[in-house]
This record gives C-alpha cells, sequence and structure tokens, in this order.
C-alpha cells in the first residue's frame, strides 16, 4: 500500500510536470531582486548621498563666506546652494531604511513646518542642544527656510552674532550627519543588496514600503494638509513647506520626480538607467500596472508643471487646480500600495508579526 | 508554548499589541473584553509562563490550565486585528486540556497524590484533540477547494515567487507549475493526511509528511509558530506503546503499573462532548449561510480553519463629514490605529464598520478649529473610500464612499454595503 501511495503521488508529479513542459512558450524569464537592490544601491543610492554631500560641502563653503562678508549677495549665493541640498535631499528621502533610519537622518534633516518660536528662543538664549528630540523642528533644511529667507533676514545676520552662529551650527550639523550617513551605507550596501527575502525587515521589504510611504507623505504633507484636505476644507498655508522661500511646489515636483525615476530603477543623478520596480512588475505579467503606474506619474508631474505661480499663489488663485492635483496623486496611491505589492508579496506593515 | 508567550515578550509584542493602541476592535459580543492598564498588560503573559511550566511539569497541572486558557484567551479577545487561526487553535486545546488529565502519569501531581496516578486515560481524552487536530486539517482543505486556490495557484504563485533568490530552488518558484504543485498537494495533504495518521501502517510515513510540509511552509512564509504547534500536536496520534517508549527512555521514572479501573462515562460528559463537536463543525460551516465572495466580504471567516488562504491587499481612505456645513476632512488613520490595525481594517468590513464608530465617538461633540473658523461638530458622517486587491487580482472598489458607515448595523448579517466583487 506504502508503495501505491508513492507511485500515485510520483504518477501526479510527472502528470503535473508533463502539462506545465507543454506550455514552454509561457515560461516566464527568472527575475532577480538582487540586481533590483543592487541597482537601488549602486546606482540610485549611493550617488543621491554623494551628491547630497556635495551639496553640504558647498552650502557650508558659501556660509563661511558669507560669515566672513556678510552681503546681500552672498546671502544670496547661499540661499542657492541651500536650494540645491534641499531639492537633492528629495531624492534620498524615500529610502528611510538601514543606516538612514538608524541615525534618524530623515526626520533630523527634513522635519517641517519648523518651530519659529524655538529657534528664535534658542538663539536668544545662546546655548542649545541641536540634536535633542525637542530640537527635531528647529533644525534641518527647512529650519534654514526661515532662517535665509525671513523678511529682513540680512539684518537679522548682521545684527546679531548668535543668528549667525545658529544659522552655522545648523549647517555644520547637517553636513557632518550627511557624512556620517554617507559612510554608514557604505558599510550597509553589501548587507542590503542580499536582503532580498519577504520578511518585514529585509532590504527589499523595507525599500517597498518606504517608497509608498514617502508617496504618501509627499501627497499628505507637502500638499493635503495645506490645502485643508484634513480641515474640513480650510486652507492651512501655515503648514507650507518651505513658505518663505516659495519653492514648496519645487520641493514637491523634485520628490515625485525620484519616486518616478525610482519606480523604473533610474537614477536622479548620474543618467543611469536599471532594473526598478516596472521591471519586477513585467516579469510577473502585469504590464497593465506599469502602464497605469508610468501614465500616471506623467499626469501628475504634467499637472505640477501647469502651475505657473509658487503652491501658497495657487492655493489663492487656483485650488480646484492644486485639488485636482491631489486626486491625481490619490489615485496613484492605490496603484502603488494596494497594487503594486500585493503583486511583489510584500506585506504593507512595520511590524513584524507572527503570521497567518 | 512557554516559547511562544516567550516570544511575544522578547519581541516587544505585548508593547505593541497591547499598550500602545488607543483604541481596540474586539469581538462582537465581546465588547467588554478590555486591556489593562498600562504595564499590568504584562501580568497575563507572566501568568502564562507560569502556566505553561505548570502544565509542562505536571504540577497543579489543572490550576495551569485553567490559568493558561483564560489568560490566553483574554489576550486573544482584544483586539481582532490580531486574529490568527493558530492562536485560536492553542485557545481551544488549553480549553479541552482543562478535562483531559494529563497530569495522570510523569508528572509531579502524580508524585505529589499518588491517587491520581493512571495508566490510562479515556478513549475520549485523546479523541477529542484528534478530533480538533483533524477538524483543523479537514476544514483547512475545504478551504482551499476555490478556484484561486487550484486553478490560479493564488495565493501561493504571489507568495512563492517572491522567494526566487533562494539558492537552487529559487528559480523554480517562479515557475508557474511550481505553485499549482504546491497548491494541489497542500490541498490534497491537509485533506487526508488525518486519515493516514489514523491509520497504524501509514503513520510513520504519514508523520514525515506533516515534519515535511510544516517545515516548507516554516521556512517560505512568515507563519511564526504554527508549524511547531502542529508537528508536535500530531503527535498525539501515535499509539500508546510509542509514547511509553520515548518516555521510557527520556526518564527514569518508574513506570505505574496500576490500571485504575475507569468508572463509565457520565451522561453529561458525553452530552457536552457531543455538544463541542457539533459547534466544531457548524462553526466553520456557517459561511454558506452568506451570499456573495466569501474572501472578498469576509463573512464567516474567522474561526474557519482558512489558513494561509488569501493575498488581500486594502487602501482605506476616511472622511469626516460635518453635517451642519456639509464640509469634509480626510482622516489621517494613523493617528488612530497601530500599523497592523490599519493593515487589516482596510480589508475587513466589521472592521471598517468598528473602526468608523470609533472616529464617531471621537468626533461628536468636539468643536474643530481651522484658521479662525469654529465648527461644532454634531453627529457627524463617516465615509470612505476603500480599494482592495484580492488574491493578485486588479484592486477594486469594496467600499464606495456615497455610505455614511455609522448609519449601517454592526452585526453578524449580510452586509450589502460592499461593492461585488465581479469574476474576471
Amino acid at each position: 500500500m506504502i508503495k501505491i501511495q508513492r507511485i500515485s503521488i510520483l504518477l501526479i508529479l510527472a502528470v503535473m510536470s508533463m502539462a506545465s513542459n507543454c506550455n514552454g512558450p509561457d515560461e516566464v524569464a527568472p527575475f532577480d531582486k538582487g540586481s533590483l537592490l543592487v541597482n537601488f544601491s549602486d546606482n540610485l543610492i549611493s550617488p543621491s548621498l554623494s551628491m547630497l554631500q556635495l551639496t553640504m560641502e558647498q552650502m557650508e563653503a558659501d556660509f563661511v563666506e558669507f560669515q566672513l562678508n556678510s552681503t546681500e549677495a552672498n546671502l544670496n549665493t547661499l540661499r542657492n546652494s541651500w536650494k540645491d541640498a534641499y531639492m537633492t535631499w528629495q531624492t534620498l528621502k524615500p529610502f528611510d531604511f538601514g543606516p538612514i533610519k538608524d541615525y534618524g537622518f530623515k526626520a533630523a534633516t527634513g522635519t517641517y513646518p519648523s518651530d519659529t518660536v524655538k529657534i528664535e528662543a534658542n538663539i536668544l538664549a545662546g546655548s542649545y542642544t541641536l540634536a535633542s528630540a525637542g530640537n527635531i523642528d528647529a533644525v534641518g533644511l527647512h529650519s534654514l527656510d526661515f532662517l535665509l529667507h525671513r523678511v529682513d533676514a540680512l539684518s537679522h545676520f548682521t545684527g546679531n552674532a548668535n543668528y549667525m552662529t545658529y544659522a552655522g551650527d545648523v549647517i555644520a550639523k547637517l553636513k557632518s550627519e550627511t557624512t556620517t550617513v554617507a559612510n554608514a551605507w557604505s558599510i550597509y550596501a553589501p548587507t542590503f543588496k542580499e536582503s532580498t527575502g519577504t520578511e518585514t525587515t529585509s532590504g527589499f521589504s523595507q525599500l517597498v514600503n518606504e517608497f509608498n510611504r514617502d508617496y504618501e507623505l509627499v501627497k499628505v504633507a507637502k500638499l493635503g494638509i495645506p490645502i485643508g484636505n484634513q480641515s474640513l476644507g480650510i486652507q492651512m498655508p501655515e503648514y507650507l513647506e518651505a513658505r518663505n522661500s516659495g519653492i514648496s511646489l519645487e520641493l514637491l515636483r523634485q520628490n515625485v520626480f525620484a519616486l518616478q525615476q525610482y519606480y523604473k530603477g533610474n537614477s536622479t543623478s548620474v543618467g543611469q538607467s536599471g532594473v526598478g520596480f516596472d521591471d519586477y512588475l513585467i516579469h510577473l505579467e502585469r504590464s497593465m500596472l506599469d502602464g497605469t503606474i508610468s501614465d500616471n506619474f506623467t499626469a501628475i508631474l504634467a499637472k505640477v508643471d501647469s502651475f505657473s505661480g509658487t503652491m501658497e499663489e495657487e492655493m489663492n488663485s487656483n485650488a480646484q487646480g492644486l485639488d485636482e492635483l491631489y486626486n491625481l496623486m490619490q489615485g496613484q496611491v492605490v496603484s502603488l500600495k494596494t497594487d503594486m505589492t500585493s503583486a511583489f508579496g510584500v506585506l504593507i506593515t512595520y511590524q513584524d508579526n507572527d503570521g497567518d | 508554548m512557554l516559547f511562544g508567550i516567550s516570544r511575544f515578550l522578547i519581541n516587544g509584542w505585548v508593547e505593541q499589541l497591547y499598550i500602545e493602541p488607543t483604541n481596540y476592535f474586539t469581538y462582537l459580543g465581546f465588547d467588554w473584553v478590555q486591556p489593562l492598564e498600562g504595564n499590568l498588560m504584562y501580568a497575563p503573559f507572566v501568568l502564562m509562563i507560569i502556566a505553561s511550566i505548570s502544565i509542562m511539569l505536571g504540577l497543579f497541572y489543572r490550576w495551569g490550565t485553567v490559568i493558561f486558557f483564560i489568560c490566553f484567551t483574554y489576550v486573544e479577545l482584544l483586539d481582532k486585528s490580531n486574529y490568527l487561526n493558530h492562536y485560536y487553535f492553542v485557545s481551544l486545546v488549553s480549553f479541552l486540556m482543562i478535562w483531559v488529565p494529563a497530569n495522570a502519569r510523569f508528572s509531579f501531581d502524580a508524585v505529589i497524590i499518588p491517587s491520581i496516578q493512571r495508566r490510562t486515560m479515556r478513549q475520549w481524552h485523546s479523541g477529542i484533540i484528534k478530533f480538533q487536530l483533524a477538524v483543523v486539517y479537514i476544514f483547512a482543505g475545504i478551504a482551499k477547494i476555490n478556484s484561486d486556490w487550484l486553478f490560479d495557484a493564488q495565493p501561493l504563485k504571489t507568495w512563492l515567487q517572491a522567494h526566487h533568490q533562494i539558492p537552487i530552488v529559487g528559480e523554480y518558484l517562479q515557475q508557474d507549475w511550481v505553485a499549482y504543485l504546491f497548491s494541489w498537494s497542500g490541498c490534497i495533504y491537509d485533506l487526508f493526511i488525518v486519515f493516514f495518521l489514523l491509520t497504524a501502517r501509514f503513520r510513520p510515513f504519514a508523520y514525515f509528511f506533516v515534519v515535511f510540509f510544516h517545515l516548507v511552509t516554516w521556512y517560505l512564509f512568515p507563519i511564526g509558530v504554527f508549524p511547531w504547534v502542529m508537528i508536535f500536536s500530531t503527535l498525539i496520534f501515535f499509539s500508546n506503546e510509542f509514547h511509553e517508549g520515548i518516555l521510557s527512555r527520556l526518564s527514569s521514572v518508574k513506570s505505574v503499573q496500576k490500571k485504575t479501573p475507569l468508572p463509565k462515562s457520565r451522561k453529561f460528559v458525553r452530552t457536552a462532548i457531543l455538544i463541542y463537536v457539533v459547534i466544531q463543525l457548524l462553526v466553520p460551516m456557517r459561511f454558506l449561510l452568506y451570499k456573495g465572495d466569501l474572501f472578498w466580504n469576509e463573512e464567516g471567516f474567522r474561526f474557519s480553519w482558512r489558513v494561509m488562504l488569501m493575498h488581500k491587499e486594502g487602501h482605506a481612505t476616511f472622511y469626516l463629514v460635518d453635517k451642519e456645513t456639509g464640509r469634509e476632512s480626510e482622516i489621517q488613520n494613523s493617528d488612530f490605529l497601530t500599523p497592523t490595525q490599519q493593515d487589516q481594517m482596510a480589508t475587513q468590513p466589521d472592521m471598517i464598520l468598528q473602526y468608523a464608530q470609533m472616529l464617531k465617538e471621537h468626533y461628536d461633540g468636539q468643536v474643530l478649529e481651522y484658521g479662525g473658523y469654529k465648527f461644532p461638530i454634531d453627529d457627524p458622517e463617516i465615509r470612505a473610500e476603500i480599494y482592495v486587491s484580492l488574491n493578485g487580482r486588479p484592486s477594486k472598489l469594496f467600499v464606495d464612499k456615497k455610505h455614511d458607515l455609522t448609519k449601517l448595523p454592526y452585526n453578524l448579517a449580510h452586509r450589502n454595503w460592499i461593492e461585488p466583487l465581479e469574476e474576471k
């Protein structure tokens, strides 16, 4: 009887493999998540980190120059290098895992809105611990939007030594943390590239999860909250990112652009194109979904490009246009978070669990 | 079990699952089961550890089983977003163990109170646990007889391909035929394994399959302790001689020769067993009472041994609508729910309604103030737009924004407000 059992199982196996061999042309070429992770680490994350390092160094150099020679022209140079750094940051913020997460780099660099009262109090006191959790909304790139771009910024710098020191301390902190994280990434990279598993702590899971989280963050924080989507339709301009400098819309565009490029596996800085989420979807025979996601990204960027003013100006003159942009972005969440991640077999969760 | 509970403590899950959340999804009829204040929530877990040691040693066995059952079930009843079939299984088995004198031999109790020593136990003592295991396997097998599982090899196709990086076998996991092979053999295994375990002749062979099957699932899927629970529980199918053999090798305990004659089972015992058996058979079948797709609507889904059957991912956007002005706000789910709760809620209709009630209670009577405008909120509407993807299908509208969720009944009746899942 046992023999019959074994034979019948073998028979089933044989029949099934024969059946599957018949549809040979249907067989798909193997796909390797490892190559995707290698592409992300080597061509997307590391170059973005290097680029951020460069822009931070430039910003620090321009600050030193401005400190020595506090002219309007030098302030403008510093403002420009700040903007470069801020725009580059948009290409890095989707990667909040590994050392970027361990060092709390995303929060320390990109938290907004800033607490200007706290910043002023720190400046007045002249002594502060910028790395403390309580100061998280008094540091980072966004605090410089206030420090460099407020009305009469130049006179604040020239009239108050503490003010100059504070800005310098914020910049020095940003630069040194960027260096730390960039070095830590190069150590972590080999681990990341091999972390192709499906558990929530694997590199691939974290990449997909953080990609989605950042996309939702752009939608909600950069757009939804200021235009009043969480406040019964009452606009909340005080929640605009970089309101003083008026670059909110540019930052939003750069962030969405980065996500679009990463979806395709393209680098935002070195013009390299490689294995991305789109390739994985196509491998899984989900070309339709890939088409939808690609079209959505194109439509969102086109909509952003159709605005002529800053986001605050558009809020005043073209609120409906921003609502339309929001709806486009909302539609894409479903494609990315629900369809793409479930096709990958990745769980959207930030919590380990005991299974099914 | 000691291992399982320690896992909870070590991983910090107590904090994450039972202290951190501000809202809990209770079970219908069990709303009175509430978490303990702050760190007191560790108490049931500590008690469970003590109880499981007591059960293992057979020291104050019956107390141990009662305490374990109560604590474990209490913790499980707190929040259905943590529902797992194997937790339910543990609850049931620990309940059964209260009535089964597993301390009659090889236990400290038997040393302390020699009068309880017994070589034999009633047929039903091990029979009921075998029955429970049979229910788990056979219903899990029946649940697999559906077109997604058998004809599309979903969700296994999705889950297996994600493992393509495993050396040597990884490449095959991307092939369709492997997904079909796994699906069909999993189904056949679940349906028939119990019968082979019951037959002395096939038992060793079948047990080899049990170990193999559960080790494979343990390796491939994030299902925690479940495979181990099953591997060890199925040992009960082996004969007395087999267990005695192991035990005598393990211990120097002198084998008790006394065969106490057992009094006849009383009538109420037989009735109680019968009731338990009927409940266990009917509960997993209750889905037959509901219209519509079981996986999509999830009516009659829990407590039915539907293990690893679907891959469901959803995105839920909730809206607060102020009736006075008609203005609406989008709700940030993370303000109210933990990531696990958000994830579970988005695809499960009963939890969607519960969440809507939580939101209503939170906002009702509040005065919201934005940019100098005041909005006194009175009896607000809560609406939601939810998209769900099931077993690799493209996502589809699950809940339409047109429903005021606060006005929908939360009960066991069929929920006609769920958008239908049209077949491909």
